[in-house]
This record gives C-alpha cells, structure tokens and sequence, in this order.
C-alpha cells in the first residue's frame, strides 16, 4: 500500500549561508585576524583600494581575491608579497560564505591582522551573502553615474564603509559627488560615507582610520 | 543574477528530504522567496523545470510562494508589512509607512525557503 505524507523542511538556503557565514567569523576571530567583505561594481576601484590600504596600513595584510577575473587581481596583489587565495568563482555574480571557508584553509590566518575579501565586481547579487567578515565597504565611481547609489539601494543599506570613488575625475564624467554621498547618508544613516581618489589619494587617510576604528571596535 | 545556484541549492534540498523520508514519488513541493531577495520567480521556475528532470521531481508540481517585505522602525515602533510599490519597490526600505523616518531593520522578505514537500511512499 501507498500513503501521502507531508514532510515539513524549511531549510532556507540564505539562513544556511548566513550559519556557514558565522562559523567562518568564529575561525577568524580565533585567529585574532579582522575582516573586510569589500564590494562595489567592476573598475570601481576595489582592487586598487586594497592596494593603496596595503602600502599604507601598517598591518599584516592579507587577501582573499574573489572578482571573476580573480587571476588578474590575485596576480596585483601578489606584487606586494602579501597572502593572496585567488577565488575562482566561475560565473558566478557572488562570493558565498561556504567559498570564503575554504580559501581560509588556504591562508596563514596566524601571520594576518586584516583580511580584505575582494567580492565579484556586482552591486546585487552578493547583498545577501555575507562571508563572516566584520565589516562590509561598498566602493562606487563616481563614473558609474551619480545615481548608481539610489538605484542600489540595498547593498548600501548594509554596508557598514562607503567609499565614493575617483572624485578626480568627477568633473569631466559630469557626475555629482555629493549627490551620491548624500543617497548613501540617506539609504543608511548608520554608515561612514568617504569621497575619495585612488589617484591624488584623497579620502585614503580617512578609510585607513575608520578601518582601524572598526577593528578596535 | 544567481537563480541558478539557487535553484540548484533548493533541489538538492528537496531531493535529499524525500530520499531520508524513503520517498517513492514527490507529488508537490512549496518553495518561498523573499520579494527582496531579487530572484525573479519565473526564471527560477524555468529553471528548476531543467534541473529536475530525470529526478524524483521530474513530474512535481513546484509552487513558488512570495513572502512579502516586513520591517521594523526603529523611530515610532510601527512593526510590520510595507507596500510594494512595483515601479519602484526599494522604497520600502527605505521610509517607514507611517512616519516616514528613514532608520528601518527588514525582518522578512529575504527568504528563500525550501518549505515542504507531500511525496508517496509505501507502508
Ligand atoms: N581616475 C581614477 N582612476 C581610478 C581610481 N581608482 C581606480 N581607478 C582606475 O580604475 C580602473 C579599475 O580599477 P580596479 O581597482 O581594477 O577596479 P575593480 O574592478 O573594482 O577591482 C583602473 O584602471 C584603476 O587605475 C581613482 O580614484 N581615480
Ligand atoms: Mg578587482
Ligand atoms: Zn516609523
């Protein structure tokens, strides 16, 4: 004989993630090391940020390179003879904390201070993934136009550091810095909103002290 | 957009539920979405139409719930459903309904939840 049962699951697959995300916080903060889930679009400025924060933070440094073209960026990093795990992601639009496991396997947790974890470069997807970092820095350009933060307004909503990049340029993209710093204050009152040029390093000291606030909680 | 790994995620949940409970056949499985999550529930369908066959879910019939955006606001305590607007469904996010003040926690609408599943099994 046959019988219909019903079978209660609720196994929710972002929960799963945000459990998985938690564990990896806990082997970070066994390892005293502090870390930075770092995302924003492609050519925002991402890899360049965490390039200029290694040759000016006076920290043990180490990356987890997670944008699609990890190779590329892993390789940029590498130049600084820091830790670097190139992620390859594949086609996928978003870092998961099960990912983010395992290239922590791969890294000297003990011989690092501050981990920054370069997302694939989406305004989107990765929102609902977190990674088990202890903060999270969206980086937008300014050339990506000046209400590329409104029309995102999730992923600033949850992002602890704003970093509104290549104001260097903000004149000749005809793009308004302050419009989208005062979206970001506005979709997130909580955040820290910094304007900044990777180029005349403008805004750098800046993130450098928020970063190291944050880590000393 | 993630659909994919997504859809993948919830038939391998579905099908390893049915394999513990010694499913012969699973005759409908209910998955839930957040309306924030940004899965576009007609892709995911597709989608999981691909990805079954030749599995226990194969001939299923899959029903994709919508959960509905709810927030908290932190200025005048209102706790509860915000409307969608559809042309501009951020909104919600960002402004409390009843006062308009902008410091809000989502507490639903993030979902994505492999609810249940009716299967037949014998005796
Ligand atoms: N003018 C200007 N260019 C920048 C700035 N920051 C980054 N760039 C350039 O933007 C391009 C993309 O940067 P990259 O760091 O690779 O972006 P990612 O894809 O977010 O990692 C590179 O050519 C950088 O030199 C900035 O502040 N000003
Ligand atoms: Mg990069
Ligand atoms: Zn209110």
């Amino acid at each position: 004989m046959h019988k219909i049962a019903e079978v209660e699951i609720q196994h929710d697959i972002m929960v799963a993630n945000k459990k998985l995300a938690k564990r990896n916080q806990k082997i970070l903060d066994k390892s005293n090391v502090f870390a930075v889930d770092v995302l924003g679009a492609i050519g925002s400025g991402k890899t360049s940020l965490i390039e200029t924060l290694i040759k000016k933070m006076n920290l043990k440094i180490g990356v987890i390179a997670g944008d699609v073209i990890s190779k590329f960026d892993a390789n940029r990093f590498e130049q600084y003879k820091v830790p670097v795990v190139g992620l390859n992601t594949g086609k996928e639009c978003h870092l998961d904390a099960h990912l983010v496991e395992h290239a922590l396997e791969d890294l000297p947790l003990e011989k690092i201070d501050l981990l920054f974890i370069e997302n694939v470069g989406n305004l989107i997807c990765p929102v609902d993934f977190d990674l088990g970092s202890h903060i999270r820095m969206v980086v937008v350009s300014v050339s990506e136009g000046d209400d590329t933060v409104e029309k995102h307004p999730l992923i600033f909503k949850d992002s602890d550091l704003v970093v509104i990049n290549k104001v260097d340029i903000a004149e000749a993209v005809d793009a308004d810095e302050e419009k989208m710093a005062s979206d970001a204050r506005m979709l997130n009152p909580d955040a820290i909103v910094i304007k900044s040029s990777l180029k005349t390093e403008k805004g750098v000291d800046e993130i450098i002290n928020v970063i190291e606030n944050f880590m000393n909680g | 957009m993630h659909e994919l790994s997504m859809a993948d995620a919830m038939v391998k949940t579905i099908l390893d539920a049915a394999e513990k409970n010694q499913a012969e056949k699973i005759l409908e499985a209910t998955i839930e979405i957040g309306k924030l999550t940004m899965l576009n529930p007609d892709q995911l369908k597709f989608l999981l139409e691909v990805l079954t066959e030749d599995t226990l879910l194969e001939d299923s019939e899959i029903h994709i719930e919508e959960i509905p955006v709810e927030i908290e606001c932190k200025s005048c305590d209102y706790k509860g459903l915000t409307n969608v607007d559809d042309s501009d469904h951020y909104l919600i996010i960002v402004k409390c309904p009843q006062c308009g003040e902008r410091d809000l926690k989502v507490t639903s609408g993030r979902e994505c939840n492999v609810k249940n599943i009716k299967i037949e099994k014998s005796d």
